[in-house]
């Protein structure tokens, strides 16, 4: 995106006030401007104290947060306490932010942060890491799906992908937090080194490093199981 | 130069994710063409990203994602608004209160929590928008209405409750107990009351104390381990109104400028926004040992160009120099 596109003053009919109803502006812009002045905006209007405005910012990322931390913790209960807390985070310390880099970034930090934190405390536990668990709490039984009487359904593969899916997440859980977290990053979110190293404090370099040695245990971690 | 095999085994798994430079991106397809080994590899590092499909990224359900967006409307309506000093203050205060203490100890921790907690109040009142949300009404140093003879004062208004059927209005409010404590730097009741101190808004010569006291405790590596201390000590750098004060938090910062980043970067950010010149030449000081790595660079680079101050760019562009490169 071009440098001056940025410098492309606000039109004064765009309007992200009240609550909860759709911006609104008489202009078209390209949309990425419109959508960073527009975030912007909002940002301002949430740190002077609209919640309105934050509520709008909270859905433009609670989904994609939720589907991070699902796939990491594997856990329905994990993922919300992660959610809750990283936008309750998020609302307290919006006062801090001083848009030295992009809200996303911002909002990825703490969420990546509180997902190590949730890793290290599952090391420190021990955690099984092949069992599944839902909502309630119940552990989810793989063998159950077998007894499945659904038309059509092939229950020998069902069960086969199961059990490789839980071996790839048993490797993925041998990672040192960290690693398992810039593999996650990456892999599966797609973000760039670059980004990733932001989002953890640290470097380029470091993140490309992870990444190598992370890649490198889960061949290792794989070769072993089959 | 060609690429030998270990550097190409690296590449090979950021290529693979497409991280490599098109420079670096031809060198490897290069060493490819002529190495058996590093093309076995490659495909071992394509299975391997196949593989992860296995446990692919699931979508929230949306009973999953309703759930939690509705315990977050919940939890954010329970939450006090203001300004994030006010959260601040709340969190030292709850942090305060867990505290093991005589209970005339734990009253007075929790009365001066609430009398900071309080002024934040009022700025967080001067600010917010809407009025059902400025539930906190400062009204330090006025005596009661009621006919109390007390001459305690009062620390902050806690709620208000109108009548609509007549003209009473009752106002509950927290009054504020002076007390005293003593006992060394190793008492952790002194010390919390110290991190209390260096919230003081009214007066700077508390401040001034409560963060040079932390601040010696954390240069003599007594307890200082991350954790509050620290924590305000980085507040005290970026937002004390007095360079004074900045100037001994950044003191105090100095033994955990190598080891710790986010002590690291907030002195990067008092280097590169103090208004006050000694603060920044202080920064500079302290960063000069450290490792100079991209974003120690960047500052510098940045200050030696646009700092006010003609000392300081010179300094900047000195330490750049003698900086090791990075590898």
């Amino acid at each position: 995106m071009p440098a001056d596109a940025l410098r492309i003053p606000l039109p004064t009919t765009v309007t992200a006030r009240a609550e909860g109803r759709a911006i609104q502006s008489s202009q078209k812009m390209p949309t990425d401007v419109r959508d960073r002045t527009t975030e912007t905006e909002l940002i301002r209007e949430a740190q002077q104290g609209s919640r309105a405005a934050f509520d709008i910012l909270v859905r433009q990322y609670d989904q994609a947060v939720l589907r991070l931390a699902l796939h990491l913790t594997g856990s329905e209960q994990d993922a919300q306490d992660i959610h809750q807390e990283a936008f309750l985070k998020a609302y307290r310390y919006l006062g801090n932010f001083r848009f030295e880099c992009s809200f996303y970034t911002w909002i990825y930090r703490i969420v990546t942060n509180l997902c190590l934190d949730q890793l290290r405390r599952r090391k420190a536990r021990r955690e099984d890491p092949a069992v599944l668990v839902d909502s309630s709490g119940e552990e989810m039984d793989l063998l159950s799906n077998v007894s499945d009487d659904r038309a059509g359904a092939n229950p020998d593969r069902e069960l086969e992908r199961k059990i490789l899916g839980e071996s790839i997440r048993a490797a993925l859980e041998k990672l040192t937090p960290r690693e398992r977290m810039v593999f996650e990053l990456k892999h599966y979110q797609g973000l760039k080194l670059r980004t990733i190293g932001e989002m953890l404090n640290t470097t380029e370099e470091t993140a490309k490093n992870t990444l190598f040695r992370a890649t490198r245990k889960l061949r290792a971690n794989l070769a072993e199981m089959r | 130069m060609a690429m030998k095999c270990d550097l190409a085994q690296q590449n090979i798994a950021l290529a693979v994710y497409g991280e490599l430079s098109d420079e670096v991106s031809h060198q490897l397809e290069q060493h490819l063409l002529e190495c058996a080994t590093c093309r076995q590899e490659m495909q071992a590092v394509r299975g391997l990203q196949a593989a992860m499909a296995l446990y692919p990224v699931e979508e929230p359900s949306a009973r999953l994602l309703t759930q939690a967006r509705m315990r977050l409307e919940e939890a954010l309506d329970n939450m006090p608004h203001g300004s994030w000093f006010v959260r601040f203050t709340q969190n030292l205060t709850r942090s305060v209160s867990r505290l093991r203490a005589t209970p005339v100890m734990a009253s007075l921790l929790l009365l001066a929590g609430l009398a900071a907690g309080g002024y934040g109040g009022y700025r967080a009142g001067t600010r917010a928008h809407e009025a059902e949300q400025s539930k906190l009404v400062l009204n330090l140093g006025q005596p009661p209405a009621a006919a109390e003879d007390n001459p305690a004062q009062i620390a902050n208004v806690s709620s208000i409750n109108r009548d609509p059927h007549s003209n009473m209005v009752e106002v509950s409010y927290n009054r504020l107990v002076p007390e005293t404590l003593q006992g060394t730097m190793d008492d952790p009741r002194i010390r919390q009351l110290l991190l209390l101190g260096t919230q003081n808004n009214v007066n700077a010569g508390v401040r001034d104390d409560s963060v040079g006291l932390l601040a010696k405790e954390c240069r003599a590596g007594r307890e200082c381990a991350d954790g509050p201390i620290r924590n305000a000590l980085m507040v005290a750098l970026r937002y004390d109104r007095s360079p004074n004060v900045r100037l001994k938090a950044l003191e105090g910062l100095e033994p955990y400028i190598a080891e710790d980043m986010r002590v690291r970067d907030s002195v990067l950010e008092a280097l590169m926004k103090d208004s006050d010149s000694r603060v920044r030449s202080q920064a500079i000081n302290l960063i000069e040992p450290v490792e100079g790595d991209s974003s120690v660079r960047e500052v510098l680079h940045t200050v030696a160009a646009q700092d006010d101050n003609p000392e300081i760019r010179t300094v900047s562009r000195q330490v750049l120099q003698q900086l090791p490169q990075i590898q």
